[in-house]
């Protein structure tokens, strides 16, 4: 059998498994669930140990004779401590240097990428200069705008206060508080329309991957697997039911 | 029971088998809803089109399979763009689950392309260390990527002619699922080795994207199987995510319904306990 057509046997066949799951939870379902938890797992530690171990650690050090990765190679070890309680205490070292360097390239860069420079974007002018005048774009389609540039000055300025609870929401505090919830609504409300197109688009994935294997170059896989997979979940049906009920 | 009370209990599956419908019926029989361009996809377009031939274009293919329906047909789409432009193609994964599918992927479209390994493109394959792989090859692409995919080593390949580092890069793309991806790509290589950034993502961490496309620290934004279709639809060549369209819509269409339905059942079975 081609490898292709096996593939596709293969996939139809897992895809319609955890399908069966929508009806009701079954053996199909964690069948396919385990192998893709196995395939997945044994997938990366294959690949990791083939990059890191073979390529990046063995054939320089023995081949090319690049003794300085020991160095590494040392810290790496050092962790593996851990599983030995007397000399755990030797893994602080790695842990450490692996913390220190880490946070030493993440904090300035996180500091400027994600506060400085999106600071910097809120406080856009709210009024622009043309010429010698003085103009104010009303256009909600251009995010440059300056009633964007308002829109937007409001809405950080009242989530920032909802999320202050140094103070009651009380009077004209409420007013600012209650602004920032509806902000915070919105943002939630494109979060989850973003999240079902993503959800619908997995769908659409496997329903294309579905009607493609329906063909006959491949040996009709979603046709005879959705039938094995219904018969499969009919006599596990009946054989529940024909189990005696648990004790109590 | 009333029958308001009666449809807000209704057997979840019952719905399961209604957005299955409305997804399955309009992938069989297409009707070819028209598919509006986004500024954010244009964006990324119109850039690379000012490419000139031979640019090294990287596009970081940071997704795995659990992500391919949306990002795949974005790569596809990118991919060929860049090989009908004639760019270089620089292609590498920060996430080691996608690297056989990346690799997969590159070589289907470069062959439908007609282009050549090690000469039009190369793929890096994965490197260990996430986002400390980007700052690497900020400083020598050579040492984060001793080797390519192929095991070959990557000093003198071709494609890689006059490529020292991020600096030398004139367009990059992140396709991204999470983390390490698009941020990642921007924080630690953009903002560091002032290179060009656009990006591509998944429907679900889109939303957390536009505020970097708004400030610039990005210069386009593909989201989700919406944007690969608008970026399949400026090349020219429709994909899968142009054929999944009418499907998208329709089960947004009957989302809509069943969210505005279950509400007029539950307003109308609060004023009836009211009453």
């Amino acid at each position: 059998m081609d490898a292709t057509v096996l593939g596709a046997w293969v996939a139809t066949g897992l895809t319609l498994f955890i399908f069966s799951f929508l009806y009701k939870d079954n053996p199909l379902f964690k069948l396919a669930e385990h192998l893709y938890v196995g395939v997945s797992v044994g997938y990366t530690i294959v690949k990791a140990y083939d990059t890191v171990i073979v390529h990046l650690i063995i054939k320089p050090i023995f081949e090319q004779g690049q003794i300085s990765l020991l160095i590494p190679v040392a810290i790496g070890l050092l962790m593996l401590t851990r599983y030995m309680p007397k000399a755990a205490w030797m893994s602080r070292y790695a842990f450490a240097f692996i913390v220190g360097l880490g946070s030493g390239l993440a904090i300035p860069r996180t500091i400027s990428s994600f506060i400085l420079k999106q600071v910097e974007d809120t406080v856009r002018p709210l009024l622009s200069q043309a010429g010698e005048g003085v103009t104010f774009s009303m256009s909600l389609l251009n995010p440059a705008s300056n009633l964007n540039a308002i829109i937007i000055l409001i809405g950080v300025s009242s989530v920032l206060f909802y999320f202050f609870f140094s103070i009651e929401h009380s009077g004209p505090g409420k007013v600012v508080a209650r602004t920032g919830i509806v902000f915070l609504m919105i943002a939630f409300g494109a979060a989850f329309g973003y999240t079902v197109m993503a959800r619908m688009s997995l769908l659409i994935g496997r329903l294309t991957d579905l009607i493609e294997f329906s063909d006959a170059s491949y040996g009709h896989p979603t046709l005879w697997l959705l039938i094995v997979t219904v018969a499969a979940l009919v006599l596990l049906a009946r054989r529940r039911q024909q189990e005696p009920p648990a004790a109590p | 029971m009333a029958f308001a009370e009666r449809m807000l209990k209704i057997d979840r599956r019952i719905i399961f088998l209604v957005i299955g419908l409305c997804t399955l019926l309009p992938l069989l029989y297409p009707v070819g809803l028209p598919i509006k361009i986004s500024p954010e996809v244009r964006s990324v377009y119109d850039y690379m089109e000012s490419l000139p031939e031979r640019s090294v274009f990287l596009l970081s293919i940071d997704f795995d399979p659990a992500s391919k329906p949306e990002l795949h047909p974005q790569a596809i789409a990118l991919l060929r763009h860049a090989f009908r432009k004639d760019l270089r193609v620089v292609a590498m994964t920060l996430w080691v689950s996608g690297t056989g599918m990346a690799d997969q992927l590159l070589t289907q479209v470069a062959k439908e392309m007609g282009k050549e390994n090690g000469k039009d493109y190369v793929f890096l394959g994965w490197s260990p260390g996430g986002t400390a792989v980007i700052i690497n090859m900020g400083q020598d692409l050579y040492t984060a990527f001793p080797s390519d995919y192929g095991g070959k080593p990557t000093k003198g390949i071709p494609v890689l002619e006059g490529v020292h580092s991020l600096k030398d890069v004139a367009y990059a793309i992140s396709l991204g699922a999470g983390n390490p991806g698009v941020e990642a790509w921007y924080v630690f290589g953009k903002d560091k080795y002032k290179f060009e950034l656009g990006g591509g993502c998944t429907g679900v961490i889109a939303p957390g994207l536009y505020p970097l496309l708004r400030s610039g620290q990005i210069n386009g934004l593909i989201g989700g199987l919406r944007g690969a279709a608008e970026y399949e639809s400026l090349i020219g060549q429709k994909g899968r995510a142009v054929a999944g369209m009418d499907a998208q819509s329709a089960t947004h269409a009957a989302i809509i319904v069943l969210v505005a339905i279950c509400n007029i059942f539950y307003f109308s079975l609060r004023s009836m306990a009211r009453g």
